[in-house]
């Protein structure tokens, strides 16, 4: 043995102990992204992470299993999968199922090479179906994780039959009930060292150098290529990602918003392009609910034919009417994740919609809502024109149809007027109103600031209300007291009390306010943002008034207010924001990306190069012109003594770096890690491997043994040693090389 | 280790050692590399058990040695009914000065060459162990130094164990090295066919050494430099012995002090100032192999040879040498 040898190539068993590990790996980080999705198999999950890792941890295991459990192996996963799709009659998560099933059981048995590749395709479903699904940043971790230890996995099984040939039943042959010969003495902590010795740091540093191009490559490829929608193309409609707490839908009861309140996660992400004409506060609008019945709001059935219309609607846009829009090409882009509501949340009055694909809706022009036939199951893009935000509302429909009403209409007609709760609860009603307005008629405006300071000074705000208890409509009730109360109480106590005063109301949920994100400079709005207010329609303009019961009028203006100012009044950078802005990233840049943006990128990444480009030559070329008009001037002594302070300067800072680029691997050195032993090493490493031994070889061998073994005193000078070794090795190979 | 050695020092004591290897290449044909680690052993200060079937050059091997030294050279035949005294000396009352006058056994020399030790009782061998640690031997209290320097060469038959005592592992261990001669090949056995050598005797070499070369040379090799990334290899191999499942035990701190000193003394031998990976990779088995005993029980003597050279082997392979 010479002071040249290398560590000893990874050996056949060792290599089939890093094949096994990898197929574990793979494994785990395929069925882990289950939990991604909405799929009943938190069991088969928990159980193949079991028994996989026990497989991979103790690789003896696998010959435990009785030899009648690999003949039935197929058929029992065969027939759980039929009676699987039996019993639920849904496909894709059978599959799922049947996925997991058939990873477990190949983790669980000793593995030829179809089963390695099987391993990979296996995992490789359960990826893209999540990733497909949820489209989240997630994904793309995931995805390049998988793809690495993938790879590594497949060079692997190349060595393993590389080296095994092609002898068919050889070691690696499973057989039933018997420990393949790696198993038996598998010790990954010794593997883990002997992989950290045998690998060259250099191949290692190309090779993730390598993969890290190729998936920027991609990334730009990516961005370049037209979007499409793969769970459009595929089989995946039906299937349900993981869902949010929303409790938006067409109807709520009093109380179950609080859980919405204690959920922080993202429900939309707004971009808009113009940021002077974003309020700081925004009420995001989805659903009008409009009939009140024994505490529950909902949009009634009649509102739900006259607004939203009877015919459901396919397209990529939807065109309400237009309106002046707020400056020349503001959009509002949205960014609604899974699990919100199938209604769209709005910043006010809009014009258009556009969608990234087509879709199938339900438009309310008059209530200025939109509603999707089902609720998204990934994330929602959609972008909106002609934005108008304003606390009024015009409804020219309803004021015609409020005018020509009589009274009895006005009462029991469906006019958003109607206070469907018994005598008495209607007779306290009308007192309390009364007790507002002082018995006399006042105007819708008048009496929205003194029924929401009337509700204010009765009642505080808390997550957690009490009702309570007793005969009569619960609203009444609470109304009636002094408890707090959460939105929904105070929203709903206002429509009936306008409704008792003779105004038309309708309860509004959606979300309030959010945060502004200081990195990525768009609203960030969260479940806990989900909000309750109240619209009231005032004859006088013909319009619906927009009312926060919860917040005095000042408030509301001040919530009013758009600009810079207002927005950094709302501006979140803390971690989490930075965090929330990786995610707005990928979806601008990845998720909702369309071919006009896309073109936008495109165009402004050439145009950045070209300019950067120019301005380099630019900068090289007055560089040039002024060193050539420095030298063509007359010389003299003090140019002369410039040039040579020039040239000693440039010297002068060649050695600094030299000397302290030395003296750095001296620090970072430690005493056994010598950084003269080192390149003496690392020499002596190439003249072990010099194809003709010359004579010159031998001498300077002598003297790099000495650098890398002897004692530092006697050293010769290590830069002159290391200079003759290249030599030397030049001249070796010149001498190899054919004449 | 706290002195570095000059650059003429190493000169001299490559030339002594040359001298030597070149005198016993006289007597000693096609076994270069035996005469080289007998030469490391004797520069290390060690004693040496050689193990091989009757009539390979073993004791003509000591003789050579013996011979290229001025030392005194004293050869014991061990048998069962060797006493202690036999090899150590014995207290004599002498009537003309009316006292024990200490009269000194074969061991006082400076190179003793053990026959056939094995057959010796434990008693017997036993006394060697002072002798071989401290090169001193204890009668009547008494502490009689031997010479210096000092070298044990010590035989035994690996294959006939008949009325033969095993040594016990202490004494072996007390071995820095065990080597086997081996045949020799056909061209280097017929050379010594042609030879009209008969009996000891007539193995006529003359001293090219003296004993204060010897002296230097041993003094030599203890400021041979090693490495740090060698003695740490050094502790990998020594550890990983006490790990290995198919030792009984693993090899003393001894036995790493002694592959250290050997590691020194081949370089020494070999004209350098500092010790290589490769000196100790070319004598881990000789200065290993005898100090460890498989934990299965096998009655076959050379059959536990192999196994434990192949677990050493398997040991190198495995533990990376420094590069």
């Amino acid at each position: 043995m010479s002071t040249e040898t290398k560590p000893p190539p990874l050996s056949l068993d060792e290599l089939a102990q890093l094949k096994w590990l990898l197929g574990g790996v793979l494994t785990l980080l395929g069925v882990w992204t289950v939990s991604y999705m909405d799929v009943e198999a938190w069991e088969l999950v928990i159980l193949t992470t079991l028994v996989a890792g026990a497989c991979v941890w103790w690789p003896t295991l696998p010959a435990r299993v009785p030899a009648l459990m690999h003949t039935l192996a197929f058929p029992l996963i065969v027939a759980f999968f039929v009676g699987d799709l039996w019993l639920t009659g849904s496909i894709l998560p059978a599959m799922v199922r049947l996925d997991i099933l058939l990873l477990l059981y190949r983790t669980a048995s000793y593995r030829q090479r179809r089963d390695d590749l099987q391993i990979i395709v296996l995992g490789l479903f359960l990826i893209v179906v999540a990733g497909v699904l949820t489209v989240s940043l997630a994904f793309a971790a995931q995805i390049l994780v998988y793809t690495g230890c993938a790879l590594l996995f497949l060079l692997t099984i190349t060595l393993v039959d590389a080296a095994h040939g092609n002898v068919k039943a050889g070691i690696f042959a499973p057989v039933p009930r018997t420990v393949p010969g790696w198993a038996t003495h598998a010790d990954w902590p010794r593997l883990f060292r002997r992989l950290h010795d045998v690998a060259d740091a250099r191949v290692v540093v190309l090779a993730v150098a390598l993969f890290a191009g190729v998936v920027a490559i991609s990334a730009v490829l990516f961005m370049a290529i037209p979007r499409f929608q793969l769970e459009n193309s595929l089989f995946l409609e039906r299937f349900v990602t993981k869902k949010a707490k929303s409790g938006f839908n067409d109807s709520i009861r009093i109380g179950d918003v609080t859980e919405i309140q204690q959920d922080t996660g993202i429900a939309l992400s707004v971009d808009v392009s113009d940021r002077s004409q974003a309020p700081g506060a925004p009420y995001w609008r989805m659903l009008v609910l409009d009939d009140y019945t024994e505490g529950v709001f909902r949009l009634s059935p009649r509102l739900r034919m006259t607004a939203f219309g009877a015919r459901e609607r396919t397209g990529a846009s939807a065109l309400r009417e237009p309106m002046p829009k707020l400056g020349a090409g503001v959009v509002w882009t949205f960014f609604l994740e899974s699990g919100v509501s199938r209604y769209l949340p709005f910043p006010g009055r809009w014009e258009r919609v556009q969608f990234r694909e087509s879709q199938n809706f339900r438009l309310a022009p008059d209530l200025g809502l939109l509603a999707l036939r089902e609720e998204p199951v990934t994330m929602t893009a959609y972008r909106v024109e002609g934005v108008e935000i304003s606390p009024v509302i015009p409804d020219p429909s309803f004021a015609r149809r409020w005018k020509a009403a009589n009274d009895s209409d006005r009462r029991h007609g469906g006019l958003q007027s109607t206070l469907n709760v018994n005598v008495s609860d209607t007779e306290r009603l009308r007192a309390l109103a009364d007790e507002i307005t002082g018995g006399a008629a006042v105007a819708a405006g008048d009496f929205i600031e003194r029924a929401g300071a009337w509700l204010r000074e009765r009642h505080s705000y808390a997550l957690s209300p009490v009702i309570p208890r007793g005969t009569g409509d619960p609203l009444v009730r609470w109304m009636t007291s002094r408890e707090a109360g959460h939105c929904e109480l105070f929203a709903g106590s206002l429509v009936l009390l306008a409704r008792a005063a003779g105004f038309p109301a309708r309860v509004v949920t959606g979300f309030r306010g959010g945060t502004w994100n200081a990195y990525s400079n768009n609203f960030t709005v969260r479940h806990s943002d989900a909000h309750a207010w109240t619209e009231i329609f005032d004859p006088e303009i013909g319009a619906w008034r927009r009312t926060d019961a919860l917040a005095a009028p000042e408030v509301q203006r001040a919530a009013e207010q758009t600009g810079e100012a207002a927005l950094a009044r709302r501006a979140d950078s803390s971690w989490k924001a930075r965090l929330d802005s990786l995610r707005v990233f990928w979806y601008r840049r990845i998720v909702s990306f369309d071919q006009q943006s896309q073109t936008e990128t495109l165009r402004n990444l050439k145009a950045g190069a070209q300019r950067g480009g120019q301005q380099l030559r630019e900068a090289l070329a007055r560089a040039a012109a002024a060193v050539r008009a420095w030298f063509g001037g007359p010389w003299d002594a003090r140019r002369v003594a410039v040039v040579v302070g020039w040239i000693a300067l440039n010297a002068g800072v060649v050695w600094l770096v030299q000397r302290g680029r030395i003296r750095f691997r001296h620090w970072r050195s430690a005493k056994s890690d010598d950084p003269v032993r080192a390149d003496a090493s690392r020499w002596l490493r190439r003249l072990g491997e010099c194809p003709v031994p010359t004579a010159e070889c031998a001498a300077v061998r002598g003297e790099l043994q000495r650098l890398r073994f002897g004692a530092r005193v006697t050293w010769p000078e290590p830069e002159g040693v290391f200079r003759r070794a290249r030599r030397a090795l030049r001249e070796a190979r010149r001498e190899r090389r054919p004449a | 280790m706290s002195d570095f050695v000059q650059a003429g020092q190493i000169t001299e004591a490559k030339a002594a050692v040359e001298r030597l290897r070149a005198n016993m290449r006289l007597t000693i044909r096609g076994k270069d590399d035996i005469v080289e680690q007998v030469l490391v052993c004797l520069a290390a200060g060690g004693h040496l058990l050689i193990e091989d079937l009757p009539g390979v050059g073993k004791t003509t091997l000591a003789y050579s040695l013996a011979r290229s030294m001025d030392c005194a050279f004293s050869r014991i035949q061990f048998t069962s009914d060797l006493l202690p005294s036999d090899v150590t000396g014995v207290a004599i009352y002498d009537e003309t000065v009316k006292e024990f006058v200490f009269k000194k056994g074969p061991v006082i020399a400076n190179v003793v060459l053990a026959y056939e030790i094995n057959r010796a009782t434990p008693k017997t061998q036993s006394a060697l162990l002072e002798v071989m640690d401290r090169a001193r031997v204890t009668v009547d209290g008494e502490a009689h130094a031997v010479g210096s320097p000092f070298m044990v060469f010590a035989t035994q038959n690996p294959v006939d164990y008949e009325g033969t005592f095993p040594l016990p592992e202490s004494q072996m261990d007390r071995f820095l090295m065990r080597l086997q001669m081996g045949y020799p090949r056909a061209a280097d056995e017929l050379e010594i066919l042609r030879s009209q050598r008969g009996g000891y005797d007539a193995i006529a070499l003359n001293p090219v050494v003296t004993r204060g070369d010897v002296l230097k040379l041993q003094t030599l090799v203890h400021q041979v430099f090693v490495e740090e990334s060698v003695l740490e290899f050094i502790l990998k191999l020594v550890a990983a012995t006490r790990t290995e499942a198919e030792f009984r035990a693993g090899a003393s701190v001894r036995a790493g002090i002694a592959l250290r000193t050997a590691a020194q003394a081949r370089a020494l031998v070999l004209g350098r100032d500092f010790v290589l990976p490769e000196d100790v990779t070319e004598l881990t088995g000789a200065i290993l192999a005898h100090r460890l005993a498989l934990a299965r029980q096998t009655s076959d003597a050379l059959e536990v040879r192999r196994a434990v050279n192949a677990v050493l082997k398997r040991i190198l392979a495995a533990i990376p040498a420094p590069a």
